[in-house]
């Protein structure tokens, strides 16, 4: 059972999209605020948060570490993310990843009739597919999905291409530049939500989801009063994850939720909300 | 879990090992340190011969005691146009001290720099027999609706001879991505880059 008690709409309920713009304005380009406190100018680089996990076939252990110590932001920004999901959901993933807030963001003004739904498909198993993948090709030796198909270097690239940076616009006179915007434009830009990219291939946000699943019992969810719930499939229909199913009540996935709290928003009866789990 | 998710899940996983497998043979990453007696660059470059145009992302560590400034120049025959971009920020907000890249230059390199520099590479049109790329008073020739240009007239017959042996010919070669220091004229690092051929690329068998 839930404890459903805290229903007042909170900040971070009510202000996501302004958090999600501020957290693009201020990270990517043009002004790519944090990274230029460590001689950066985007994810790559010291805060590149998808690479130093990445074990490859015939590494030495030293390199492997000296990976952690090159890309020292990216591994305190990943372990942060972990830890206050694991408290307190993905709040990393709906409001503060500027990656996934553009692909959403940019999706808000594609029009209805454009869009792809991607419901249809289950999460869980091509997340975790893909994860496997990410994880066990470069150990055995068998390619790697790591910079190739990276959403972390590819929308912060499109920014600067846009203020006409060469390096930036460089990265898609590339094949695989050109791949990643399909990617980004398909299950991001076009999906219903925005969130098919972070949803289905994100290694970050699979790694973020287990988290997330890991400390249910700990930390702060979405939770459904099933008591309230009348099953009108309103928050089902809003949820940019595809995270919640109507059987006999709303059910909730937490292999798939993030706080974005448009179920919350969307319920008329008022029995979805953040708060502590119980039992 | 459900049969469904088993079968999405082994989909999934074969899609991404087929993308993990797949090699764009038109960009490439070199990862280097910038040394005063001689850096280098963990591994080759690989690209195929064949593209319109590559891109190389060029990342390097200067290691102490090494200051000063670097010009970085694309070595290697036939000469390839390459232009090279910094990846640095857009608005340049002054927290912190970077190197200023100017005229392909890397001006005020200090130890521990880390830079990333970005260079469009594109292959000149070369003579698809003998390999020599192409001038102004070469010889052409109309094949498949594609237009071949020859040094002379061996290549050109050659080619006549057979064609599809020599038709997808492109510039190929062993290159460096050079980065010498300008007050002493010493090699800080090279980045060795392969520019791979097809088969039965190169010379043709008719040499220079």
């Amino acid at each position: 059972m839930a404890d459903t008690s805290t229903k007042s709409a909170s900040f971070w309920a009510e202000h996501r999209l302004w958090i999600i713009i501020a957290s693009i304005l201020i990270l990517l380009p043009p002004l790519s605020f944090l990274f230029q406190f460590t001689q950066d100018s985007n994810f790559c680089g010291s805060w590149c948060p998808r690479m130093f996990f990445s074990w490859r076939k015939g590494q030495a252990a030293s390199d492997f570490f000296l990976g952690f110590a090159r890309s020292y932001m990216g591994v305190t920004l990943v372990l942060g993310v972990l830890a206050s999901t694991f408290f307190l959901g993905r709040y990393w993933c709906s409001h503060l990843c500027p990656v996934g807030g553009t692909m959403e963001t940019g999706s808000r003004i594609v029009p209805k009739w454009l869009k792809i739904n991607f419901s249809a498909i289950p999460a869980p198993p091509v997340r975790y597919g893909y994860f496997a993948v990410y994880m066990l090709a470069p150990a055995v030796g068998l390619g790697s999905l790591c910079c190739n198909y990276c959403n972390f270097a590819t929308v912060p690239r499109m920014f600067g291409a846009a203020f006409f940076n060469g390096a930036d616009f460089a990265y898609f006179l590339r094949t695989a530049g050109l791949i990643n915007l399909g990617l980004i434009v398909v299950f991001g830009f076009l999906a219903k939500g925005g969130r098919a990219y972070c949803n289905f291939m994100c290694p970050i946000g699979a790694m973020d989801s287990l988290s997330n699943r890991l400390g249910l019992k700990f930390g702060r969810r979405m939770n459904v009063d099933q008591s309230k719930c009348n099953s009108c499939g309103a928050c089902s229909r809003v949820c940019p994850t595809w995270a919640i199913e109507i059987k006999d009540k709303a059910a909730i996935d937490h292999y798939s939720c993030m706080p974005c709290r448009k179920c919350e928003k969307a319920c008329a009866k008022g029995a979805i909300a953040y708060g502590k789990t119980q039992g | 879990m459900t049969p469904k998710n088993i079968i999405v899940f082994i989909a999934a996983a074969a899609v991404s090992l087929a993308a993990a497998n797949t090699r764009f043979g038109d960009s490439a990453h070199a990862i280097g340190v910038i040394k005063a007696n001689g850096g280098s660059a963990r591994h080759a470059s690989h690209l195929d011969a064949g593209k319109d145009a590559y891109t190389l992302i060029a990342t390097a560590t200067v290691i102490p005691p090494y200051r000063g400034d670097a010009r970085i120049t694309l070595e290697g025959e036939p000469k390839l146009d390459c232009k090279l971009y910094s990846s640095g920020p857009v608005l340049d907000l002054g927290i912190r001290r970077h190197p200023v890249f100017r005229e392909d230059t890397l001006f005020d390199l200090q130890p521990k720099d880390r830079i990333a520099i970005w260079a469009v590479i594109k292959p000149p049109a070369i003579d698809p027999v003998c390999g020599m790329a192409v001038k102004d008073d070469f010889v052409s020739e109309q094949h498949g609706g594609k237009s071949y240009r020859f040094c002379s007239d061996d290549c050109l017959n050659n080619f006549r001879l057979n064609p599809d042996k020599y038709k997808n010919n492109a510039a190929q070669g062993k290159y460096t991505l050079a980065f010498t220091d300008t007050a002493t004229g010493k090699r800080v690092l090279d980045i060795p880059v392969l520019l791979g051929g097809k088969e039965g690329a190169g010379d043709g068998g008719h040499q220079h």
